[in-house]
């Protein structure tokens, strides 16, 4: 079996169609799209029941939990075997302690129940199954070679992007007193904070002696969470559709100044996004 | 019957006018519009957002956003059968107001959410039975986020999904029924 399994080659059937991301960024019809804060309603906003798009809104939120959920469980699966067991201190042999993947096992077991708990509500919320397109920047994050720095893009800053999306629809949920959404995310949730508090241990252990390692393993984790960020969906500004769950990320072993060093990122990601927006805008319109 | 769609030409969605202009004018025959009445659909081909909703009756006007008609696993391009969905709902919903007994509704964005979320159940359960493809639990999960999630308000929307000659009374009826059945 191979090692270091390429995202082109995931196994899916004929109802999934993957969409790149830069093809979302480089739609010209984003050029018309209004800054920030403005009043008009040219951008979707943060999920909330009164938005008249509401329920299909939160289906095709639900439909990404999904297929996430799939390629968190690739991601898990593929760190249970492209890794040897060891001390992982002999250099250029990506060695992990046993515990290590005995966790990724368990990580495994919650991943395909979420799967299954997903299809579930995609049934109740009236989604078929590859209703949307799918977006592999998720195991894209699983791919690094360094399982230090794997395990810090998956479980920290992916895992901790689903925190905010669980959190997200557990509270849409609430708000419009479906229960079954609601009780759903929340279990859900209380396993992926169980996830990130796996990478954080992961990463404080795996490297408590070699800080040049960890450096780098934190500097992939921002340019996961920046990419995650996904140009201001998920940020603490007012309209930002999926918020920061500050309080679960706090449960999962977050710092304070983490979390605002994370809100930042969200903020460049949508300075960012804005001013890819504006070139758009000149190429389109001149 | 004549259709117009606007624009005639699409510059940022890969939109083909000519098959919007056909699927529009097989949905105003099944659907039963008046022979001599006009339709125009207009498309906001500079937000990828969804809205739908019929501006004017005389003549008919649609107005849509592009996401409306859009696939959700091909950006930029049309989705037939989604299209469908939703010019049959926008025509079902004029079939209706050009009615002189269904009675005087609110124009479309005057309708509240849970209104609006009643008629489309309405209007769509026909549009199944006209053989074209349709979402009865989507709508059913739109009608509940409206109402509740309880079994009065599911009863509501099998009445309305498979209503036939209903009235706006009827259908505020409905509605009003299961929000005031809602769990406390």
């Amino acid at each position: 079996m191979r090692k270091s399994f390429p995202v082109e080659d995931l196994a899916r059937d004929a109802r999934f169609v993957r969409v790149p991301i830069m093809e979302r960024i480089t739609d010209p019809r984003n050029a018309f799209q209004e800054q920030a804060g403005s009043s008009s309603r040219r951008a979707a906003g943060r999920l909330t029941p009164e938005r008249p798009d509401a329920p299909d809104a939160a289906r095709a939120l639900m439909h990404g939990i999904f297929v996430g959920e799939i390629q968190a469980l690739e991601g898990a699966g593929r760190t249970c075997w492209d890794f040897e067991v060891g001390a992982g201190d002999e250099e250029g042999v990506p060695e992990v302690p046993f515990e290590l993947k005995l966790d990724m096992a368990r990580q495994c077991w919650d991943e395909a129940r979420h799967c299954e708990i997903s299809i579930k509500l995609s049934d109740h919320m009236g989604t078929e199954l590859g209703e949307f397109s799918e977006n592999t920047f998720l195991y894209e994050a699983a791919c690094n070679p360094d399982p230090v720095l794997r395990l810090t893009g998956v479980n920290r800053a992916l895992e901790g992007l689903a925190i905010d999306v669980f959190n997200t629809m557990r509270e849409f949920g609430e708000l419009a007193g479906d229960p079954i959404l609601e009780f759903c995310e929340d279990w859900m949730l209380a396993d992926e904070v169980t996830h990130v508090k796996m990478g954080s241990d992961w990463l404080r252990r795996l490297t408590v002696n070699d800080k040049d390692r960890q450096k780098r393993a934190l500097e992939f984790q921002r340019v996961v969470d920046k990419l995650f960020s996904l140009g201001g969906f998920r940020g603490e500004e007012e309209d930002s559709p999926v918020r920061l769950a500050r309080r679960f990320r706090e449960l999962a072993g977050f710092k304070e100044a983490e979390m605002d060093t994370l809100a930042e990122v969200a903020r460049e990601a949508r300075s960012e996004m804005e001013a890819q927006v504006a070139r758009n805008k000149i190429a389109v319109t001149g | 019957m004549a259709v117009e769609i606007r624009p005639e030409t699409f510059s940022l969605v890969l939109f083909d006018v000519e098959e919007i202009r056909a699927l529009t004018e097989q949905l105003v025959a099944q659907i039963g519009l008046p022979r001599d009445a006009s339709v125009t659909v207009e498309v906001d081909e500079t937000t990828p957002l969804g809205y739908a909703h019929v501006t004017s009756l005389s003549p008919v006007m649609l107005s849509l956003e592009s996401g409306a008609l859009e696939d959700p696993k091909r950006p930029r391009q049309m989705d037939p059968v989604g299209s469908a969905d939703v010019l049959g709902r926008l025509l079902f919903e004029v079939r209706d107001r050009l009615d002189p007994a269904f009675g005087e509704a609110p124009a479309s964005g005057d309708l509240t959410l849970p209104e609006a979320s009643a008629w489309q159940a309405y209007c769509v359960g026909r549009l199944g039975r006209l053989g074209h493809h349709v979402q009865r639990q989507r709508r059913l999960y739109h009608f509940r986020n409206r109402h509740a999630f309880s079994d009065a308000a599911d009863a509501a929307f099998d009445r309305l999904w498979n209503g036939d000659g209903l009235t706006w009374a009827d259908i505020v009826a409905e509605s009003n029924g299961a929000l005031a059945a809602q769990p406390a």
